[in-house]
């Protein structure tokens, strides 16, 4: 009696045990990521992903890396124009003084200039491919197909010009490894001329694809991005009629700001002008590590922390004191210890105690200058004065292009570039573009001593040091790479 | 009358008469904490560590029952006697009860085939340590601990047999009362833990096969004893102080001289723009004596004289009319001695069918960062009761309430005070001076105002401008409240004849609130009026299993067979929250804030659910055999691989038990075993390592966003761990004890986060490859030098000594950091720069570099480059040790115990990469290194400190340069107690008393001072929370 007792206690629990769990009880699923085939199951899904490689444009690493503007940054400071007022916490001493590329280390510059891109590319690559199974409408599969591939091109345009020297004369040169599809396979560096060639064919595929769509924010890719990048590649190879006509369709529909506008207006992407940026609202900004933080003493950033970025004396002097623009800069009469003489005062946080600030990316300024450039390297000067104009006269109604002709006419036009497109990221692809090396004006107010010494103040063209070196760590694990295929 | 109420009282204490006496070995040996009982009663008491005893006992006593572990029981006639001597004698029978705690159930030490190792409560209190993984270090044969920093209320890590994952976690799995654990040990009270069992080998572990290839850590707690209730109070009193010194810095003169130079060298290797050539020694000396202090220099001077007249342009020396304006001092400023409090109070006993363990601790520790520290409550009740003669039952209840101030360490974040404080250079104060080097007073508060090193103040100082530690760590806010609640509860059925079932729950709730607050003043968040964060992250963990067992002995043959079912469920859920806009300071909390930041909550799940079985079988206890299978399943792969088997075999062999020992006086003991099995391991990534996954919360402005994070890996499955182990156990001469093992464990099918070209925009992805073997031999020795009456002394030694090695691997190489793994080399590996000296014409610093010829394939001859980054990667070493181990010395005088347990590791390689930091070529503002000194400063020098010059990047990094011998010391602890006579313990109503002082990490040594050897297995150093020493001193009291 007593055992039966027992066994009716015990045996209901040894059958439970021995039965187990249901099978779901193993299946469980995460809830802040999402499985890739949830992502493009829908063409809404889709835009979850393409609004995700968009936000990788302004999210942060480290203090020296947030994306596009951290690039834009290091663009300049290897340039001729931006000088470091001291040391600061060095975030991109190590750019400006020429060090930080030749290291192949894991997360140096280059390295993380690769990943960036790639990163874009791959999650690119993974939207053209995904919605082609997704459901959802034909505009809309164009849609995101455009606008993935105008990221694709945006992405190969910048690492061939920080690995490679530019395209004019050097198209046989090793390129970088080109991707069209998701894959875990690495790619051999293939030639200059390809990656160019792919670089066109997406954005012409682009253009066709996203005329006639309306984006949904201006961070998005539009046909006017497209075509804005196809001016921008056609600049660099050298074929200045499609340059001219491209940066005139890109710009169509994007007003220049006034005068008004240009002091504190390139922190918010309600500016007439732009035509592509990314929003940054106070939730999604990277705070310290971010492009505000490197260039307005204001935010209590690296700035402001011995970290000002300032226009060389040599390009100030330049600007003509009627010229609005010249308030982009402190004057040396209004220096203050915060604010050094020639202190940038150009890109600004639009409230102090807020990181919120909007980060450019293409402007019709730029369209304006790549129209005028291009004109006068073809010979219609009065068309290039005419664009030329359009952009200075704004800050300066005194101004006028009317002397120049020939070369004196481009090199005006490349010294407005310089003055308008100041810290916007385009100094260092130019000098290399340009083919007329580094030449950095010294003394006092330029670059060096008493401002942070960079040491490099001139290097000749197509010098080893205008190449990035290809990170080891692809060097490692791509097999198709050896060490030779390294940069000198 | 007066007389006659004192012969009362007399008569009164005569009639309790107190007797006293000794209790022996056979040898004559005093046997401590035997146990003194009056028959038939619960009155009694335990003798001391010499053997005797004293007890005061009713008129009625008859007789006393003397008992002690592995001796036999004694029972002693009272009659008129007062003082007793009883010899116990060694009880085989007894000795075989000794168990060992395994997985499901206890089994005898003797029977045991699987290789374990035990420290027990009388180890464990003589550390005062706040987590017991912080008391292992050198105890336990085969186990590497680091310290991972000294942040109060951290843990350390435990390696268990050499390194045997490498994507995968390699931690051991802790068990703790029988039911595996994952919530915060260090919410575990250390005198509340009865023994620390280490499973090493896949017989001891395999029935927790799913979770136990690297090992398995059993915590058991203390469980009341039947018969009188005891009651012990502890009181710990403690200083801690840093263990590590800091580096040797170079002073404020030598500074100033020494980043004049690093200037003059710049400008002596670049050109004048006066004169278009390169400065000459003249022009460099000038132009570095007029920008050196100035704003892009040093910004700060501390003489005064002016910067440009400081250094003597021609010597290089300071200006012998200079005077220091200041001089303070940022380590003391941030790192203090430190109060250490314990306390706790236990309640222990049992009736005939109960046995109850109660318990209350409280740890309060002050850090020695300042504004850290971790304070902690817990309690503890562990009930067990024979509820009918058939069922048992219990639960061990313990619950935990901590809260752990932080400051930010590890890392170079400037709010790291083990950082800021070392790399600060000398010159900078820490309170605001004026021109003639007088405090600067604060109007507000009216004392010494701090300096911030902004241009307000004194300049933006090089060094982490803007920033005052000492300021804002006071006014930052970085604690996590914890909470963890743990219960085990089981109920054991008997029924039919030699069945038994039990089943199992065990319930871990954890819950740690962190605030991270920077405050609205000064520092990093001022711009935005302070910044907070307020974060939960709540765990629940269950683990229910049922077991149902068969055990019988038919005549020789000792027969245990079990069976079992388990399934393990673990939840997080986690929920933060940031806001920033603090219009008054004082509060961390988010209502007062104007503006959200970002907020976020994610919820995770992992389940394993498990079958098992086991038997073991003895002949006449001299021949052992177990075996046992377990089939696991793992959430984290996917339903085509999730499961995977599990199992061991294992033998023993009890020689004495044979004739042909019998006779042989001096072997006590010997015991052969051998086993060998197979473990898993799952722990990769998060959760859910097969699923193809995008990671969510890449949203843009307000358009929802996600990138690629995972790819997809249907076959990934269990990694499996294969150990054999070769084991004897001997006693020899009464007084040596040992086990010697050799093990060789393979890992196989390891989990790896195998690396992608970056190109592929993804970095790498999850597989199966590779194996690995660690082998080694570990040796445990006891030795009873001497055991006399008054005096004992005894040795306890273990060492072990392992090889690392990879047998195959994915791809030819796998560069990681500092370390490349390639078949044939072990997991820590150095793979690095050589240094090649500085050449004595440039004092440039020198690198080897490979000849490559026409294929690019090194000729096997070696140049020397200048440029680092053209420098040649070579092995140089393993950060493993060579051999590691711990010996203790016991002694014992009368009363009087004192012990001392030296650690130490030899062998094994550590990258300094602190000390790097203090060798940089002159970075404006950045501590020095004193061999600095040593530096190269005119053709002709001969040294191996290279020219300092202000941003000379290519010459300075990753190299040999840094790498150090990473072997070390530590006097682990000493201990001094004295045991208070009984006689006088008992006087005052304690049946015993003991008095003790305890230095825990009493002295470390190693190579290189400053060096922290110990703080990860990967040999690099980081700048981690400094360990510390701590001198107690207690009292134990026992009612």
């Amino acid at each position: 009696m007593n055992n039966i007792k027992k066994l009716l206690f015990v045996l209901p629990l040894v059958a439970a045990a021995m039965t187990g769990c249901k099978k779901e009880y193993l299946e469980t699923q995460p809830t802040d990521n999402v499985s890739a085939e949830t992502v493009f199951t829908t063409t809404q899904g889709a835009y979850v992903a393409l609004n995700g490689t968009y936000r990788t444009q302004f999210t942060s690493y480290n203090a020296g890396n947030f994306g596009q503007k951290s690039f834009d940054l290091v663009n300049d400071l290897m340039g001729n124009d931006m000088v470091v007022h001291t040391a600061g916490y060095g975030w991109f001493n190590t750019d400006y003084n020429y060090t930080a590329g030749a290291s192949a280390a894991s997360t140096q510059r280059s390295d993380r200039v690769w990943w960036h891109y790639y990163r874009v590319i791959n999650n690119a690559n993974r939207i053209i491919d995904g919605v082609k199974r997704a459901t959802g409408t034909d505009a809309e599969k164009q849609d995101l197909k455009g606008q993935a591939l105008g990221l694709r091109a945006h992405s190969y345009f910048n690492l061939i010009n920080w690995f490679q020297h530019t395209y004019k004369g050097n198209e046989n040169k090793p390129g970088v490894p080109l991707y069209t599809e998701p894959t875990t396979e690495g790619k051999p560096r293939g030639t200059v001329q390809q990656v160019y060639t792919q670089i066109i064919a997406d954005l012409t595929e682009a253009e066709t694809l996203l005329t006639g769509k309306t984006r949904a924010h201006i961070s998005n890719i539009n046909v006017n991005v497209i075509q804005g990048l196809r001016a921008r590649v056609a600049l660099q190879m050298e074929d200045y009629a499609t340059a001219a006509t491209y940066a005139v369709k890109a710009r169509t529909g994007f007003a220049l700001m006034n005068s008004t506008a240009l002091v504190g207006g390139l922190s918010s992407k309600t500016n007439t002008e732009w035509i592509w940026g990314m929003e940054v609202n106070t939730e999604q900004a990277t705070i310290y590590n971010s492009f505000f933080s490197h260039m307005d003493v204001a935010t209590g950033g690296y700035a402001a922390l011995g970290g000002q970025k300032k226009i060389t004396k040599a390009l100030y002097d330049r600007i003509p004191d009627a010229d609005a623009r010249k308030a982009w800069f402190t004057a040396p009469a209004a220096a203050t210890s915060s604010r050094p003489a020639y202190n940038q005062l150009k890109f600004r946080v639009p409230t102090v105690g807020s990181w919120a600030a909007d980060y450019l990316f293409m402007r019709s300024s730029e369209m304006y200058l790549i129209e005028a450039e291009a004109l006068a390297r073809t010979g219609n000067e009065a068309g290039a004065r005419t664009a030329l104009e359009a952009v200075v006269k704004r800050s300066n109604p005194l101004y006028t292009a009317a002397l120049f002709t020939g070369s004196a006419l481009v090199n005006e036009i490349l010294t407005q570039r310089r003055i308008e497109l100041w810290g916007e990221g385009f100094s260092y692809f130019d000098i290399k573009r340009l083919k007329q090396g580094l030449n950095r004006p010294s003394g006092t107010g330029n670059h060096g001593s008493p401002s942070f010494d960079p040491r490099v103040f001139t290097l000749a063209d197509q010098d080893a040091s205008f190449l990035f070196r290809i990170p080891q760590d692809e060097l490692n694990n791509n097999k198709a790479l050896t060490p030779n295929d390294q940069n000198p | 009358m007066m007389l006659g109420l004192l012969l009362v009282c007399l008569q009164v204490v005569a009639q309790n008469r107190t007797l006293s006496g000794r209790v022996t070995d056979a040898q004559g040996n005093g046997v401590p904490n035997a146990s003194v009982n009056v028959k038939g009663t619960n009155v009694g008491t335990t003798t001391n560590a010499d053997g005797t005893f004293s007890l005061s006992v009713a008129p009625s006593a008859k007789a006393l029952v003397i008992s002690s572990v592995g001796m036999t029981e004694s029972e002693v006639a009272i009659g008129g006697k007062t003082n007793f001597t009883v010899q116990l004698t060694t009880d085989t029978k007894q000795l075989d009860e000794v168990v060992v705690t395994v997985p499901y159930g206890q089994v005898k030490k003797t029977a045991f085939t699987g290789s374990e190792a035990t420290i027990g409560s009388r180890n464990l209190e003589r550390q005062q340590v706040t987590s017991v993984t912080r008391a292992l270090e050198g105890q336990i044969p085969g186990l590497i601990t680091t310290n991972g920093g000294g942040q109060p209320g951290s843990n350390a890590s435990v390696l268990v047999r050499g390194v045997g994952s490498y994507s995968a976690s390699s931690s051991p799995l802790y068990v703790l009362d029988g039911v595996p654990y994952n919530g915060s040990i260090s919410s575990l009270s250390t005198d509340d833990i009865a023994s620390v069992t280490v499973l090493k080998d896949a017989s001891a572990a395999a029935l927790y096969g799913s979770r136990a290839a690297n090992g398995v850590i059993m915590i058991t707690t203390k469980k009341g004893k039947k018969g009188r209730a005891s009651v012990t109070a502890n009181v710990r009193i403690g200083q801690m102080s840093r263990l590590i010194p800091e580096y040797d810095r170079v002073g404020t003169p030598d500074y100033y001289e020494l980043m004049w130079e690093a200037t003059r060298n710049r400008f002596a290797a670049s050109k004048n723009p006066a004169t278009g050539a390169n400065y000459t020694a003249a022009e460099a000396a000038t132009a570095a004596s007029g920008m050196f202090t100035g704003s892009s220099g040093l910004v700060y001077n501390a003489y005064n004289v002016p910067g440009a007249q400081l250094i003597d342009n021609n010597t290089g020396k300071l200006n012998p009319n200079a005077k220091l304006l200041w001089q303070d001092n940022w380590e003391k400023a941030l790192i203090q001695n430190a109060m250490r409090q314990d306390y706790n109070v236990n309640i222990a006993g049992g009736a005939e069918k109960s046995d109850y363990f109660l318990s209350f601790g409280h740890v309060n520790e002050d850090g020695i960062a300042k504004f850290s520290g971790y304070k902690r409550f817990t309690t503890r009740l562990n009930v067990n009761t024979q509820a009918t003669n058939w069922l048992k039952a219990g639960v061990n209840f313990d619950g935990a309430l901590g809260n752990q101030k932080t400051v930010p360490s590890g890392g170079t974040a400037t709010t790291n005070p083990f950082y800021y404080s070392r790399m600060m250079g000398p010159i900078y104060p820490v309170y605001q001076r004026d021109a003639w080097g007088v405090y600067v007073i604060d109007p507000v508060t009216n004392q010494p105002a701090l300096d911030w090193g902004r241009p307000a103040q004194m300049g933006t100082r090089p060094y982490a401008g803007n920033s005052n530690l000492l300021g804002s760590l006071a006014l930052d806010d970085r604690n996590t409240a914890t909470s963890n609640i743990n219960a085990n509860s089981y109920l054991e059925a008997a029924f039919l004849k030699n069945f038994t079932f039990k089943t199992t729950l065990g319930a871990t709730h954890y819950n740690g609130y962190a605030t991270t607050f920077q405050n609205s003043q000064y520092g990093d968040a001022d711009n935005v009026k302070g910044r907070s964060t307020k974060s939960n992250n709540r765990q629940t963990t269950y683990t229910f299993n049922q077991v149902l067992t068969w055990a019988k002995e038919l005549g020789d043959h000792d027969v245990r067979v079990l069976a079992g079912h388990e399934n393990y469920r673990f939840q997080q859920n986690f929920v933060s929250a940031t806001r920033v806009g603090f219009p008054f300071p004082g509060t961390s909390e988010l209502a007062p804030a104007a503006t959200a930041e970002a907020s976020t909550s994610y919820e995770n799940l992992h389940a394993i659910e498990g079958y098992f079985a086991n038997a073991n079988y003895n002949y006449k206890g001299k021949y052992l055999l177990s075996g046992s299978y377990r089939k696991d399943g793992t959430s984290r792969f996917s339903e085509d691989s999730r499961w995977g088997d599990f199992w061991s075999v294992g033998a023993g062999w009890r020689l004495k038990q044979e004739n042909f020992l019998r006779s042989i006086k001096w072997i006590n003991d010997l015991k052969l075993r051998a086993s060998y099995g197979q473990q898993g391991n799952e722990s990769i990534g998060d959760y859910y390592a097969y699923q193809s996954l995008y990671a969510l919360g890449w949203n843009n402005v307000s358009s929802p966003g996600a990138i690629v994070s995972t790819l997809p890996a249907n076959q990934l499955h269990w990694e499996n761990n294969t150990t054999a182990n070769i084991g004897v156990d001997f006693s020899l001469f009464d007084r040596l004890q040992g086990t010697v093992e050799v093990f060789n464990r393979v890992s196989k099918d390891m989990l790896f986060d195998v690396p992608l070209p970056l190109s592929t925009g993804i970095s790498s992805r999850r597989d199966n490859v590779g194996s690995l073997y660690n082998r080694g031999i570990e040796l445990q020795l006891g030795y009873n030098v001497i055991r006399k009456k008054n005096f004992d002394w005894r040795i306890d030694l273990n060492g072990t000594h392992f090889v690392n090695k990879i047998t195959k691997l994915s791809q030819k190489e796998i560069i990681d950091g500092t370390k490349k793994l390639m078949v044939g080399k072990s997991l820590y590996d150095f793979w690095i720069r050589e240094y090649a000296g500085v050449d004595p014409q440039t004092g440039d610093a020198l690198y080897y570099r490979d000849e490559l010829d026409a294929a690019g394939l090194p000729t096997g001859k070696r140049v020397t480059v200048n440029n680092i980054n053209n420098g040649s990667y070579y092995y140089h070493g393993s950060s493993l040790p060579l051999f590691n181990g711990g010996l203790t010395n016991s002694v014992r005088y009368r009363n009087l115990e004192a012990s001392v347990l030296l650690t130490f590791s030899y062998g094994g390689k550590f990258y300094d990469g602190n000390y790097a930091s203090l060798m940089h070529p002159g970075s404006y503002g950045t501590a020095w290194h004193t061999d600095i000194l040593k530096r190269w400063q005119k053709p002709g020098d001969i040294t191996d400190v290279p020219r300092i010059q202000n941003a000379l990047a290519t010459q300075n990094g990753v190299s040999t340069r840094y790498l150090f011998d990473g072997s070390w010391m530590n006097i682990k602890n000493v201990t001094i107690a004295y045991n208070l006579p009984k006689t006088l313990a008992s006087r005052v109503g304690m049946s015993n008393a003991k008095v003790f002082a305890n230095a825990d990490n009493a002295y470390f040594f190693s190579k290189r001072k400053g060096m922290d050897p110990q703080r990860a297995v990967n040999g690099t150093a980081d700048w981690t929370y400094i360990p510390y020493r701590t001198i107690t001193m207690g009292l134990t009291v026992n009612l």
